[in-house]
């Protein structure tokens, strides 16, 4: 099939949103450990609401794997 | 690697039920293995339970004990009822995320491959690998979680007082509430399912690749095996019982 090379290179492409979730989960971290860091008491509870806002960051970059399976999966 | 091979479903063998047939697949076998090992330990760690607790019983305590630390600082007062079932599917995530670590025993095409013998060809291939890897393990508990929230919602504050709960905190939110449903339910299902295949992917990749690869595959087994899979069965538990808590209180 001529288009299939399209597809790899579409499949390339939708692993791009592991850039933008690497970021936003660096920041989520990097703010959590400074909130630990000022307020070490608090630390359970920036530990719960920092693992909920890593994951819902992560979950983009999820997405964007699952969308390169099927895109790879009709090659 | 064949790619094909990872995600279409592994059918084993087929049973024929009531004229219907119906395919037991890899990851349904898997299951099995998973809610046995789980069940032979349970009787065994729950045996001659006394008041002063000593050797494995201890053990059993301290996993009970954290599991109802988390679902009590999540859910407030209604945790008791809810407990049981969010530590049921701790642990069968824990264990069957962290199955693909057994990964030891060759396949059937790699018995015939090494052997040269024709009785291992007509052997269905079978590989000890995390169930949770199929999309449909996971969309299966993640469809559980959604089907709960609204009935959880409904038994405790009534089916007047779970439909106010789609007007907070404006009633402008009122379609993005309806919308949750799904889209809860994709990332529940997908995020997991992601992780585990990624992990997955990644360690069948450096089995494949030069010797110069080969060292890191411990290492990588560790982190995608055993923190990942831990870290995703936690997740998966915390946020569903977020989720429930939302209606409920």
């Amino acid at each position: 099939m001529p288009t299939s090379g399209f597809v790899a290179i579409g499949a390339g492409i939708a692993m791009l949103t592991g850039f933008g979730a690497g970021i936003g989960l660096g920041i989520a971290s990097g703010k959590a450990s400074e909130g630990v860091a000022r307020n070490p008491e608090a630390s359970g509870k920036i530990m719960s609401t920092g693992l909920i806002f890593a994951t819902l960051s992560e979950v983009t970059a999820i997405f964007g794997f699952v969308i390169a399976i099927m895109l790879i999966g009709k090659l | 690697m064949n790619l094909d091979k990872v995600l279409k479903p592994n059918i084993i063998f087929n049973v024929k039920l009531f004229g219907a047939v119906i395919p037991i697949t890899e990851s349904i076998i898997m299951m099995w293995i998973v809610m046995a090992v789980i069940i032979i330990l349970a009787v065994i760690f729950t045996r001659k339970l006394q008041t002063v607790p000593e050797g494995k019983q201890n053990v059993t305590e301290i996993v009970i004990e954290t599991i109802n630390k988390l679902i009590k600082s999540n859910m407030g007062e209604h945790w008791k009822s809810f407990a049981p079932f969010f530590g049921t599917i701790l642990l069968f995530l824990l264990f069957s995320n962290m199955a693909g670590i057994f990964n030891i025993f060759p396949t059937a095409s790699e018995l015939y491959q090494i052997t040269g013998m024709h009785f291992f060809k007509q052997l269905p291939e079978f590989s000890i690998a995390s169930p949770t890897k199929d999309l449909n393990v996971t969309l299966t508990m993640a469809l559980m979680i959604i089907l709960l929230i609204p009935i959880s919602g409904i038994k405790y504050k009534g089916v007047k007082g779970w439909c106010k709960g789609f007007l907070k905190p404006t009633p402008i939110m009122l379609p993005f509430n309806i919308l949750d449903y799904g889209t809860r339910t994709l990332s529940l299902s997908l995020r997991l399912f992601g992780n585990i295949l990624a992990g997955f992917i990644i360690i069948e990749m450096l089995y494949a690749g030069s010797v110069f690869v080969k060292p890191i595959i411990p290492f990588a087994s560790l982190f995608f095996d055993l923190f990942d899979a831990g870290l995703q069965a936690y997740i998966f538990v915390f946020l569903s019982s977020l989720y429930i808590s939302e209606v409920i209180e």
